[in-house]
């Protein structure tokens, strides 16, 4: 029964490539029809083969000798593909309506199921080689999505944001030779898979391979210094691709580096070391510059591409903290700023797609026009700067203590404090717009915006967004408790 | 009775190529029926002796003492044999399509099919003497084919290919020399010949014929400095560039490298010399240097032909590893960039025959139009940048391990040079693929309306390379054993 975990990954691969092949559909019902049920199994797929308890894992075959594509459902990957299924089956509803005023329908719906299967395959992955090839078909499979309304700036945009990804991703297969041919074994073990005798006498080789590999990760979540595709590529996409590239692409990266950090080179090694230092300073840029570059962007896509190259440094800062209390907040950051991320771009395709609205200073005054909508975002946004009762309050407070608890000098205060000054930043890009939007002001005449409240097929999603924001803000103790668990393993 | 059969296969195309143009055709099929069954009858005989092994060898001719003209099948001989073998009647096939467009048609088979078994003959070669004398043959049977056209160009192109490869031949006769004087035979024995009490106090020398040898074969393989003949011989017909200029004459000269530094000089010798660090150097530099004039390059033929001298590179430097991990790993990209780029290639000539286009820039909208060619296209494209499950990333992933393996810390660099060599031909190669399936907002079709897919004979082969690249790719294991035993002289 252990085959079940493939077939997840394999089904919404093999169902966009029909999907590819078919000829143009006459009507969109049909598209739909299949799009959607293909969705929807391969949720259900995917939690049957979450809850299978699969232990040993599944080799689905060999590369090379050696080189083994293997899969095992550990609870990192768990905590990943259901993030992925959610977002992606809920902005999957959404695009139905938002692609209704876009072109070649068939050619973004069989792509997006096809990210679909890769992610979960990246997900599921049980070794560093198998990441690494869900990781490369993850850029080639998403570029689709990225330079979808072919636009020269699109094309553009998805060109830098293959080479990018391309270049980051040969960084880090820089690496993987080194660790499969001084390492035990690829396969993801807590701890770090490289003996410590090995690790001591190639100290210098295995620090540089191991920075390189960060930054080669680190281009997928776009971490300074090769961060600026993402504000280039995220906008450029129909608005539920921004929502999924922004909301879970990007946390392909972070998964990726978490395997490299906890379970292939081990925390013990790094701890302490320049590369240490250096991650972190990295990173604390990356959050106040890309708070800082959200501030004084004026078009609300760019402007929330701008706030994920923030908020993802959030979460690589707790983990280049290399604690348990820290790693804890950025896995539950990973969560909350996935639904948060995700119903920010749906709102933001919401709004364009009943206004055309793109630029932050035409909002003015929706609010009485789409309050349904506005709510979501609101609250969202609470939940992004970090305001109780939403998840990323409590995502935030984690990364805050472990900071501090770590005494590591200048950092364990200088941490938090970029956080907190972030956090500032993030409640100005954010919520002028909430502001705005009810209160347009004294003579101002909304009447524009009036009965543009997005149909159902859009609405709910949000609403789901928002829910789930608040939920895991409200009852955090059930995901707490398994990533602390996670946590005290890794650690 | 096996072993005349290995001097049938040599002979047996040179006769069948001779006889094209003196044969009075009433048809032009009947011309073509012949060549393919000649060709198809020779690759058989050829797989059968590469099945049904000859022990002893056969020897021709005895000139004076211990040179003579004899031909063997050893293990390297053997994969470079089955390989042009395997891909001739494919790209015969190729040709009887595309030469329907250009004259002379009896001219280019004759020296088409003649090659085929001078290649052989390279291959067979058991001693110096014989490889050099087929050598110097195969440039002299390719200069009508380069000349083809008999433009001014082509007439340039092909003096140019001329001058460098008896040049280079030249240097590599100083080698020869040297070898039999030195050697204890003249035969190709792995691990080297040189006799250790002949060459006592003869050390630096023998190490600086080594490197005139390895440049004067690297002719062929088109290494920095003497790449640029191969540029400018794309103006050959395509079945030209993509056989020879791909395959057979630039591996030729790859495959010379390899006997005389494992099977002539012997790695014991070579290894941690001065010769080999400044090869490696050079080497490294070709890679690099190939990939961005490649990227640089505006016409698809010598845009290819650019990524031909940077991947030959690859396969160079696997050969100076002198380890056995390293010839494998050489022999293994010499085998699948054999595939993948004879398939990009094909796809380039089916573009140029349907639609006289050569211009990467005149390639918008392709995509749609040429599905199969282009779907074909881009799996190359994926396979020559080393995407995991396509044969590309399995010889990479060998010649890096080699490469780590070598302990060698030039060769670490060399590790670096492959994955940023890797990263341009994603560039060079994606953004063909891109502007053929994204040609821009509103792009008008009705443009190319006059383009459309090749028919069976160009699509054939071009399906049997792709599902050549996926096979090495997803099941390399049989065969890189079976290069890792060659590279040990256990087969």
């Amino acid at each position: 029964m252990a085959q079940i975990l493939l077939l997840p990954i394999l089904f919404p691969i093999a169902a966009g490539i029909i999907l590819l092949l078919c000829k143009e559909f006459k009507n969109r019902k049909p598209l739909l029809i299949y799009v959607g049920s293909v969705l929807v199994i391969t949720g259900i797929c995917a939690v049957f083969a979450m809850i299978q308890n699969i232990n040993n894992g599944v080799a689905a075959f060999y590369l090379t000798k050696t080189l083994a594509i293997y899969f095992k459902p550990d609870v990192l990957g768990c905590v990943f593909a259901s993030v992925v299924t959610i977002v992606w089956i809920l902005a999957g509803f959404f695009s139905f309506e938002y692609m209704k005023h876009e072109k070649n329908e068939k050619r973004y719906f069989s792509f997006y199921l096809m990210v679909f299967g890769v992610l979960l395959g990246l997900g599921f992955s049980g070794n560093l080689i198998t990441m690494y090839l869900f990781y490369e078909l993850m850029t080639l499979t998403a570029m689709p999505l990225v330079l979808h309304t072919q636009s020269r700036e699109a094309v553009m945009a998805g060109l830098k944001y293959l080479f990018y990804s391309f270049a980051g991703a040969y960084m880090a297969l820089f690496g993987v030779y080194f660790v499969y041919k001084y390492g035990t074994t690829l396969e993801f073990t807590a701890g770090g898979v490289i003996e410590s005798s090995v690790l001591r006498q190639n100290t210098t080789l295995f620090l540089v391979v191991t920075m390189l590999m960060l930054m080669g990760f680190g281009v997928k979540a776009g971490m300074f210094p090769m961060h600026s595709w993402l504000p280039t590529a995220h906008p450029a996409a129909p608005a539920p691709a921004s929502a999924v590239l922004s909301g879970i692409i990007v946390k392909g990266g972070v998964l990726a580096i978490i395997r490299l950090v906890y379970q292939i080179i081990g925390p013990d090694f790094i701890r302490g070391t320049w590369v240490q230092t250096a991650w972190m300073i990295l990173t604390l840029v990356t959050v106040f510059m890309g708070s800082l570059l959200a501030f004084r962007e004026p078009v609300l896509k760019k402007r929330l591409a701008y706030s994920t190259v923030s908020q993802l440094s959030y979460i690589l800062f707790g983990l280049s903290l290399l604690d348990g209390q820290a790693f804890t907040g950025s896995l539950l950051h990973v969560v909350a700023h996935a639904f948060i991320k995700a119903a920010l771009f749906l709102t933001a395709g919401a709004i364009i797609y009943m206004t055309g609205c793109k630029r932050v200073e035409e909002l003015r005054g929706i609010g009485k026009g789409m309050p349904v909508t506005l709510w979501c975002y609101t609250i969202v946004s609470l939940g992004l700067i970090g305001i109780p009762p939403t998840s990323g309050f409590i995502s935030k407070w984690y990364l805050a203590t472990g900071a501090l608890e770590t005494g590591i000098p200048v950092f364990s205060w200088l941490g938090p404090v970029v956080l907190l000054v972030s956090a500032l930043l993030t409640a100005g890009y954010l919520l002028p717009i909430t502001m705005n939007g009810f209160f347009p002001g004294e003579g101002y005449d909304a009447g524009r915006f009036l009965g543009k409240e997005p149909p159902l097929l859009m609405r709910v999603p949000l609403l789901i967004f928002a829910g789930l924001t608040l939920l895991i803000g409200l009852f955090p103790n059930v995901l707490i408790n398994m990533l602390s668990a996670l946590a005290e393993l890794f650690v | 009775m096996n072993e005349m059969l290995l001097s049938f296969v040599v002979i047996f195309p040179m006769i069948a190529g001779i006889c094209v143009p003196w044969i009075p055709w009433k048809k032009r099929a009947h011309m073509l029926v012949f060549l393919e069954t000649a060709v198809l009858i020779n690759s058989a005989l050829m797989w059968i002796l590469l099945f049904y092994r000859p022990a002893g060898g056969v020897t021709l001719f005895h000139f004076t003492g211990n040179l003579t003209i004899a031909f063997e099948l050893d293990g390297l001989g053997s994969v470079f044999a089955g390989l042009v073998s395997f891909l001739w009647p494919l790209a015969t096939l190729y040709s009887f399509e595309y030469m329907t467009k250009e004259e002379n048609e009896k001219l280019f088979f004759m020296f088409y099919t003649i090659t085929y078994g001078v290649t052989l003959g390279i291959a067979l070669a058991d001693n110096i003497l014989t490889m050099y004398c087929f050598y110097e043959l195969l440039t002299l049977v390719t200069v009508p084919l380069v000349m083809h056209t008999l433009t001014r160009e082509a007439i340039l192109a092909s003096r140019k290919y001329m001058y460098y490869s008896i040049g280079g031949a030249a240097f590599a006769f100083i080698g020869m020399i040297f070898i039999i004087i030195y050697g204890t035979t003249t035969d190709f024995v792995l691990g080297g010949v040189l006799d250790p009490k002949k060459i006592a106090d003869m050390g630096n020398i023998l190490l600086i014929v080594y490197v005139f040898t390895f440049f004067g074969f690297g002719v062929k393989a088109a290494i920095c400095p003497f790449n640029s003949w191969l540029p400018q011989a794309g103006v050959a017909p395509t079945p030209v560039t993509a056989l020879l200029h791909a395959v057979a004459v630039v591996k030729s000269g790859a495959f010379a490298i390899m006997r005389v530094t494992y099977y002539s000089f012997g790695t014991e010798f070579l290894r941690g010399s001065f010769a080999q660090y400044l090869l490696m150097a050079v080497v490294m530099f070709t890679i690099v240097y190939g990939c961005s004039m490649a990227l640089k390059e505006t016409h698809l033929k010598r845009r290819l032909a650019y990524s031909t001298i940077s991947n030959l590179s690859y396969i160079l430097f696997g050969a100076v590893l002198m380890t056995p991990l390293g010839l494998a790993a050489a022999l293994s990209h010499m085998v699948f960039h054999a595939f993948m780029k004879i398939c990009s290639f094909f796809c380039a000539g089916a573009i140029m025959h349907q639609t006289d286009r050569h211009y990467i820039h005149e390639l918008d909208g392709f995509g749609r139009k040429m599905p199969k060619v282009f779907a074909i296209f881009t799996v190359s494209a994926l396979a020559l940048m080393g995407v995991p499950g396509l044969c590309g990333f399995i010889s990479k992933w060998n010649l890096v391990v080699a490469a780590i393996d070598s302990k060698n810390v030039l060769s670490f660099f060399g590790a670096g040079c492959l994955l940023i060599s890797a990263l341009l031909t994603a560039m060079y190669m994606l953004t063909i693929v891109i502007r053929a399936y994204f040609p821009g907002e509103g792009f008008d079709y009705e443009s190319i309306s006059d383009v459309k897919d090749p028919n069976w004979m160009m699509i054939v082969p071009l399906v049997i390379f792709v599902a050549g690249m996926f096979i090495f790719g997803l099941h390399s294991a049989p065969f890189v054993d079976l290069f890792l035993r060659i590279a040990q002289g256990q087969f």
